[in-house]
C-alpha cells in the first residue's frame, strides 16, 4: 500500500499540466494535497507559472524525506485566468474546488489581490490555510475591509502571505524614488486593488519624505493608448513616473509610450507588478531606466541553482515566494502530523501550526507571521532595467 | 496652448486607427444591416498577419530608406489581402446562409465568429501580449512646440488616404455603384442585374482589408498586440461608426477622429481625466443620438433594427 501511494504521488507531482483534484479522500489514499491557485495562462502567466514551479520544487524536495504514516505531498494546481486575464470569479470557483477535496490541507495562492478578495471568504469558511506568494494589498489582512472578508468566522485568520504588503512596498518605493534623486513624481495606477493601494501609499510616503506629487491618475481597464495621459504628465515636468499596477494592466505600454511622448529620459518606477519578463518584452528598448521593487529579498544561490536544474530555466520574480509559501504549508502539515501521532491531520490543526510559524528559513528570508497573517520580514529588492535586463540594485528597507 | 495642440495630435492619431476600423463596421452595416461583431477581431488578425509576414521577410528590427518603404508596403498590402480573404470567408460561411433568417440569427453568428477568431489567435500566439518589431525609426518633429512623431503622421495620413480611396471607389466605380444600389434596396438591385453575392463579398473584402491595414498600423504604432486587442478597439470603432452615422463612410471617419479627440481632450482637461474619458465619449454619443438619432452624418432612414 505505501508503494502504491508513492507511485500515485509521483505521477501527480511529476505532471506539469494542471492536475485534477479528486473529490473524495478515499481515492487519495495517503496523499496530502497542497492546492495551488495562480494565473497559469494569459498575461500574468509569466509570473504565475514560475511561482507554481516554486511550489512544485518545494513539494518534490519534501517528498524525498519520508513522513510519518507514509504520507506523500502532491500539488493540485488550478488556473484562475480567463481569456488571458486573472479573474476573481474563476479564483473563487477554483477555491471551492480545492475546499471540496478533503485531501487538500493547505492552499497556495492567489497572485492578484482582487482575486484574493473573492477567495478569502471561502477559505475562511472552510478553515483552510491559504498562503499567498504575491498579493500585497493591505486591505486583505488589515482594517475593516479585511474584517468584512472574514464572513463566516470573523475571528479566524486563515489567510497568510510571504511577501511584504503594499504599505511596506509603497514605502520602499518612496525610499527608492528618493534614492534615485527624484523630487517631482507623477502617479499613475490601474484602479485595481493592488495598483491603487500601492500608488496611494507611495504618494503618501513620497510626500512625507519631502517629495512633490504632481498628479495622480487612474487607468481604465482595456485601454492601450496612454499618449494623452503622458502628454498631460509631461507638461508638469516630473522626474519620475510612479506606476501602481501590473504589466497586464498597462505597465509595459505606459513605459513604451513614454518614449514616444518624449519622456524616455524620465525614470519609471513601479512595484513587483512590473517585475516580469512580459514587461521587458512589451516595453522593448524603452524599458531601460525602469526601476521596480520586488517584495522578496533576492539572491539565494542554492535555491536559484536547484530551480534551474529542475525546470531548465532561470527563476521568475516569484519562484522563491512560491517556494517559500509551500515551505510554510509543508512545515505546518509536518508539525500537525507529528502532533497527531502520524495520523492524517485536520485542516484546523494545520491552520493552527501555520499561524504559529516563526523564523522559518526560506530563500526569501526568515518567514514568520504577525497578528494579521503578514510576514514579519520587511525587506524588498530594488531592480533597475538596463540594456533590456533587470539588474539587482540593492535591498530597500520598508521601515516599520 | 501647446499642450492643447499636442493633445489634438494624440487624439487624431488614436482616432485614425478607430476610423479605419469603423469604416468596416459601417460598410457592412450599410449593405446588409448586420453589426459584424467579428470585425474587431479581424483587426487583431491584421496585427497577427503582419507579425507573420514580417517574420517571413526576416525583419526583426529597424529598416531604413527604400527598404523601409518596401517592407511597409509589402507587409501592409499582404495583411490587407489576408484579412480581406478572411472577411469574405466569414461572410460566405457565417452570414450568407443566414441572409434571409431573422435578424437576430446573423448577429449571434457574428458573436460566435468573434469568439472563434479570438480563440484561434490565442492558440496561434498564446494568451500573452506579443511585442511587435520596431520596423520604422520614430523621429519627432517639432512644430511651434508641438511634437509630432513620424508614426503619428503616418497613421493620420494613411487613415485619410484610405478613406479618400474608399470614397472614390464607392462613388466613381461601377462596383461602388452596385454597392450603393444593394445598400438602398437589395431586391431591386438584383432585378436590375446586379450580382448581390459578389457585391456583398466585395464589401466584406474591402471592409476587412481596411481592418487589416488598421491592424498593421496599430502594430507598428503601439509596438505590441495580443489576441484580445480587438475587443476594446472594436467597441470604440463601433461607437465611432454609430456617432458618425452608421452606414455612412465619411461619418465613420468623422466619428473615429471625434472619439480620438474627445478622449485626448477629456484626459487633459478633466481632473482624473484618464478615468473619465470613456464616460465623456459615451455621454457625447448619447447626446448626439438624442438630437440626431441617425448620427452626425447619417441620413434619416426608416427604422432598421
Amino acid at each position: 500500500m505505501p508503494a502504491f501511494g508513492l507511485l500515485l504521488a509521483a505521477t501527480v507531482t511529476g505532471c506539469s499540466s494542471p492536475a485534477t483534484t479528486s473529490q473524495s479522500s478515499e481515492t487519495a489514499g495517503n496523499v496530502l494535497k497542497i492546492g495551488v491557485d495562480l494565473p497559469l495562462s494569459g498575461a500574468d502567466a509569466s509570473d504565475g507559472i514560475p511561482a507554481r514551479n516554486g511550489v512544485v520544487l518545494a513539494v518534490e524536495e519534501a517528498n524525498r524525506h519520508s513522513l510519518p504514516g507514509g504520507f506523500q505531498f502532491a500539488v493540485a494546481d488550478l488556473d484562475d485566468a480567463v481569456q488571458g486575464k486573472h479573474d476573481p470569479a474563476q479564483g473563487a470557483q477554483n477555491t471551492k474546488t480545492l475546499v471540496a477535496d478533503d485531501a487538500v490541507l493547505a492552499m497556495i495562492g492567489p497572485f492578484n489581490s482582487n482575486v484574493a478578495q473573492a477567495e478569502i471568504p471561502i477559505t475562511n469558511d472552510a478553515g483552510l490555510a491559504q498562503i499567498s506568494p504575491a498579493t500585497t494589498s493591505t486591505t486583505l489582512t488589515k482594517g475593516d475591509a479585511a474584517q468584512r472578508l472574514r464572513t463566516s468566522h470573523p475571528d479566524v485568520k486563515a489567510f497568510f502571505r510571504v511577501c511584504a504588503t503594499d504599505d511596506r512596498q509603497g514605502a520602499a518605493d518612496a525610499q527608492a524614488a528618493r534614492k534615485i534623486g527624484a523630487k517631482r513624481a507623477f502617479v499613475i495606477d490601474d484602479d485595481e486593488t493592488y495598483g491603487k493601494g500601492l500608488a496611494d501609499v507611495f504618494e503618501q510616503q513620497f510626500v512625507r519624505l519631502g517629495g512633490t506629487v504632481l498628479g495622480h491618475e487612474h487607468l481604465t481597464s482595456g485601454q492601450t493608448d496612454f499618449k494623452a495621459l503622458l502628454t498631460k504628465a509631461r507638461a508638469l515636468s516630473p522626474d519620475v513616473i510612479f506606476f501602481g499596477g501590473t504589466t497586464s494592466t498597462g505597465g509595459g505600454l505606459v513605459r513604451k509610450q513614454m518614449a514616444d511622448a518624449g519622456m524616455g529620459a524620465v525614470a519609471f518606477l513601479g512595484g513587483d507588478g512590473i517585475s516580469d519578463a512580459s514587461f521587458l518584452s512589451t516595453a522593448g528598448r524603452a524599458a531601460d531606466g525602469t526601476y521596480f521593487t520586488v517584495a522578496a529579498p533576492q539572491g539565494d544561490k542554492p535555491f536559484i541553482d536547484a530551480y534551474q536544474k529542475r525546470f531548465d530555466t532561470s527563476i521568475g520574480a516569484y519562484s522563491a515566494n512560491g517556494y517559500a509559501a509551500a515551505l510554510v504549508a509543508i512545515a505546518g502539515i509536518d508539525k500537525a502530523i507529528a502532533a497527531d501521532g502520524g495520523k492524517r491531520p485536520s485542516r484546523a490543526d494545520v491552520l493552527r501550526y501555520i499561524t504559529a510559524t516563526k523564523n522559518l528559513k526560506t530563500p526569501v528570508g526568515d518567514v514568520g507571521f504577525d497578528s494579521f497573517g503578514d510576514t514579519t520580514d520587511p525587506i524588498l529588492s530594488l531592480f533597475k532595467v538596463s540594456d533590456g535586463k533587470a539588474v539587482f540594485v540593492g535591498l530597500v528597507s520598508a521601515g516599520p | 496652448m501647446t499642450v492643447f495642440f499636442q493633445q489634438i495630435i494624440n487624439g487624431l492619431s488614436l482616432g485614425g486607427i478607430y476610423a479605419l476600423i469603423a469604416l468596416g463596421y459601417t460598410m457592412v452595416y450599410g449593405i446588409i444591416e448586420l453589426i459584424n461583431f467579428a470585425h474587431g477581431d479581424v483587426y487583431t488578425l491584421g496585427t497577427f498577419f503582419s507579425l507573420a509576414i514580417l517574420a517571413g521577410l526576416g525583419v526583426s528590427g529597424e529598416v531604413h530608406g527604400l527598404q523601409l518603404v518596401a517592407v511597409v508596403l509589402v507587409t501592409m498590402l499582404a495583411a490587407m489581402l489576408l484579412c480581406g480573404i478572411v472577411g469574405v470567408l466569414i461572410e460566405r460561411l457565417a452570414y450568407r446562409p443566414l441572409r434571409n433568417a431573422p435578424r437576430l440569427a446573423p448577429l449571434i453568428t457574428a458573436i460566435g465568429m468573434s469568439f472563434i477568431l479570438e480563440n484561434v489567435m490565442q492558440l496561434w500566439h498564446g494568451p500573452s501580449p506579443i511585442p511587435f518589431p520596431e520596423v520604422m525609426p520614430n523621429p519627432s518633429f517639432r512644430f511651434a512646440g508641438v511634437d509630432v512623431s513620424a508614426k503619428q503622421m503616418a497613421v493620420i495620413a494613411l487613415a485619410v488616404i484610405l478613406m479618400l480611396a474608399l470614397q472614390t471607389f464607392i462613388y466613381k466605380t461601377k462596383l461602388g455603384k452596385a454597392m450603393r444600389a444593394t445598400a438602398q434596396d437589395r431586391d431591386a438591385a438584383q432585378l436590375m442585374g446586379i450580382n448581390i453575392n459578389t457585391t456583398i463579398a466585395v464589401t466584406f473584402l474591402i471592409g476587412s482589408a481596411l481592418a487589416g491595414a488598421a491592424g498593421f498600423v496599430s502594430g507598428v504604432y503601439y509596438g505590441t498586440t495580443w489576441f484580445f486587442n480587438g475587443f476594446e478597439a472594436g467597441l470604440k470603432a463601433f461607437t465611432a461608426a454609430v456617432l458618425g452615422g452608421i452606414g455612412n463612410v465619411a461619418g465613420a471617419m468623422l466619428g473615429g477622429f471625434s472619439i480620438g479627440l474627445i478622449e485626448a481632450i477629456a484626459t487633459q482637461y478633466i481632473p482624473q481625466g484618464e478615468q473619465w474619458s470613456n464616460v465623456v465619449v459615451f455621454s457625447v454619443l448619447v447626446l448626439v443620438l438624442i438630437f440626431r438619432p441617425s448620427g452626425l452624418l447619417g441620413e434619416s432612414l426608416p427604422e432598421k433594427v
